[in-house]
């Protein structure tokens, strides 16, 4: 059970933001997002700017996906890391997180609290 | 112009395309609102010392100077300072209610929502909203407002409430042709002045109300003027208190004769202080100002990457918004940040236009008396770069 920032160690080694946001749409790319089905009004994370679903599928898996291509990569890698992680970590886990391994601040005040109301609701699942 | 701005010697690393939401300080601005808070802060109106009668005199000076800006005359009558654009059009909105009793408002579909809201959001039911929508070229209609309003009964009691410059589009509305529109049909009038004020010389004579914020003339935060037709000095305050009367009984009052009836309590002071040097500023630069202006706008309206970008409309003046062809435009505003360039997206708080025209944002860039071309050319060049990221993934 690999810590977040283990997980996605290729991100962290990149100096560039334009690369380290290349990277995050492209991980949200090449990942299956929440599929549509699942797309509702229930499912929709309040407070993000464009719209963002969360849910976990009839398989168990938690998945989502956003209209906004950051933050659908964003979303994509807390689900993946969420589906593989410990009780303990699952607990843990916070923007907070994201604030000190230098991910959070790539996005303005307002997406931050998207992703925040993002991990709030994926504790709810 | 630039040299007149601190903010880009000490960010000289940012690239502020930002200026429709607010402009960049003039220098004079913070020195004044410094000095009137370390040195000279005191109460206008009636202090009977010496401090307080110079914040007085900086007060009466500061409408002297507006009046001479915008060509007005008895300033003193016609210009109420507030908060800001907002609550300038509240008070107009509750101005208006309490005159008369019931109505029609025409507001164009271009308006920000701080134009609509006071209206839909009133508790008054006894006045209807109505939209002037726009022509082909994205100005706000005057046949679909002329048609509109003339199916009115002259007896219904009828307002015109337009910007003079969309915060979406960019365009110049035709208000010689609204004011003679309300004058034939016995309309109120108010004009939000907020995104054209710092940029064009504009005729504001026969308006019953004008207003617009301080803070996007390259001026300070939390102050707006409301200019009043000096008819509308016959009704009451919206809002009375302290200031806005000349005395008080137990069981009577009397209010003032002048635009300060509609300034209850204490000014911003510290704000008003700073507007003479500025408005001295804007007459000296007026020509200069407008000319920058055009010339930004003809350069943005030339070099859009049309095959990435879809402007919305061409501008006339100080901004421009634009649909991408592929990627949500949150993407573009957090990767342009990522260069330190400042510009703003989404629904721009004027989303009954943004429902007709746009799939769900857009990207706005704007600019002020200090922004380059080579800032605005950075910026294309910089969305076309996140344009070819973007499609990458597509």
């Amino acid at each position: 059970m690999l810590d977040f920032q283990n997980m996605f160690n290729d991100l962290f080694e990149l100096e560039d933001p334009m690369d380290k946001y290349e990277w995050i749409i492209d991980y949200g790319s090449g990942t299956v997002g929440l599929e549509q089905k699942y797309h509702n009004d229930d499912t929709l994370v309040k407070g993000c700017t464009s719209p963002l679903w969360l849910a976990r599928e009839d398989s168990g898996r938690i998945a989502a996906w956003g209209k906004s291509s950051i933050i659908n990569g964003m979303a994509s890698m807390i689900c993946d890391w969420y589906n593989q992680a410990n009780t303990h970590q699952q607990l843990e886990f916070s923007l907070n997180t994201l604030t000190d391994i230098g991910l959070a601040p790539l996005l303005s005040m307002g997406r931050q609290n998207g992703v925040a109301n993002l991990i709030a609701k994926i504790k709810t699942l | 112009m630039r040299e007149y701005f601190p903010f880009f010697k000490r960010r000289p690393d940012i690239t502020y395309l930002d200026s429709a939401a607010t402009g960049q300080t003039l220098f004079s601005v913070a020195e004044d609102m410094q000095d009137f808070m370390l040195s000279n802060k005191s109460n206008a109106h009636r202090s009977g010392n010496s401090m307080g009668t110079y914040v007085d005199h900086q007060y009466q000076s500061s409408k002297e100077l507006i009046g001479k800006w915008l060509n007005l005359n008895n300033p003193e009558q016609r210009i109420v300072y507030n908060s800001g654009t907002t609550q300038g059009l509240n008070d107009a909105t509750q101005m208006i209610m309490s005159a008369m009793s019931s109505g029609v408002v025409f507001v164009g579909i271009d308006s920000h929502h701080s134009l609509i809201l006071p209206w839909t959001q009133s508790g008054n039911a006894k006045w209807r909203v109505v939209f002037i929508e726009l022509d082909k070229d994205g100005r706000l209609d005057l046949n679909d407002l002329e048609t509109k309003i003339k199916l009115e009964p002259i007896a219904v009691s009828k307002v015109i409430a337009v910007n003079a410059v969309s915060n979406v589009l960019g365009l110049v509305n035709d208000l010689d042709s609204i004011k003679k529109i309300a004058l034939e049909v016995a309309a109120v009038s108010i004009i939000d002045a907020s995104q054209i004020i710092s940029k064009r010389q504009l005729n504001l004579s026969g308006f019953d109300f004008v207003v617009w914020s301080w803070h996007k003339v390259y001026g300070p935060m939390g102050l707006g003027c409301l200019l009043i037709d000096p008819i509308w000095l016959n009704f009451d305050p919206v809002r009375p208190g302290g200031g806005s009367v000349t005395s008080v009984s137990i069981d009577s009052v009397s209010w003032q004769t002048n635009a300060a009836k509609f300034e209850s309590g204490t000014q911003n002071l510290a704000a008003i202080s700073a507007l003479p040097k500025l408005v001295k500023w804007l007459m000296e630069h007026q020509a200069d100002i407008e000319s920058h202006d055009k010339s930004l706008a003809k350069i943005i309206n030339d070099q859009i990457p049309l095959s990435q970008f879809t402007p919305i409309s061409k501008t006339d003046s100080g901004l421009l918004c634009l649909e991408p062809a592929v990627g949500s435009v949150e993407d573009y505003t957090m990767m342009l940040d990522a260069k330190n360039i400042m510009i703003r997206s989404g629904k721009l708080c004027a989303e009954p236009l943004i429902q007709q025209i746009s799939n769900g944002g857009l990207l706005r860039l704007s600019w002020g008396c200090y922004t380059t071309r080579q800032e605005i050319e950075l910026a294309l060049d910089s969305l076309g770069d996140i344009y070819a990221r973007l499609s990458k993934h597509v």
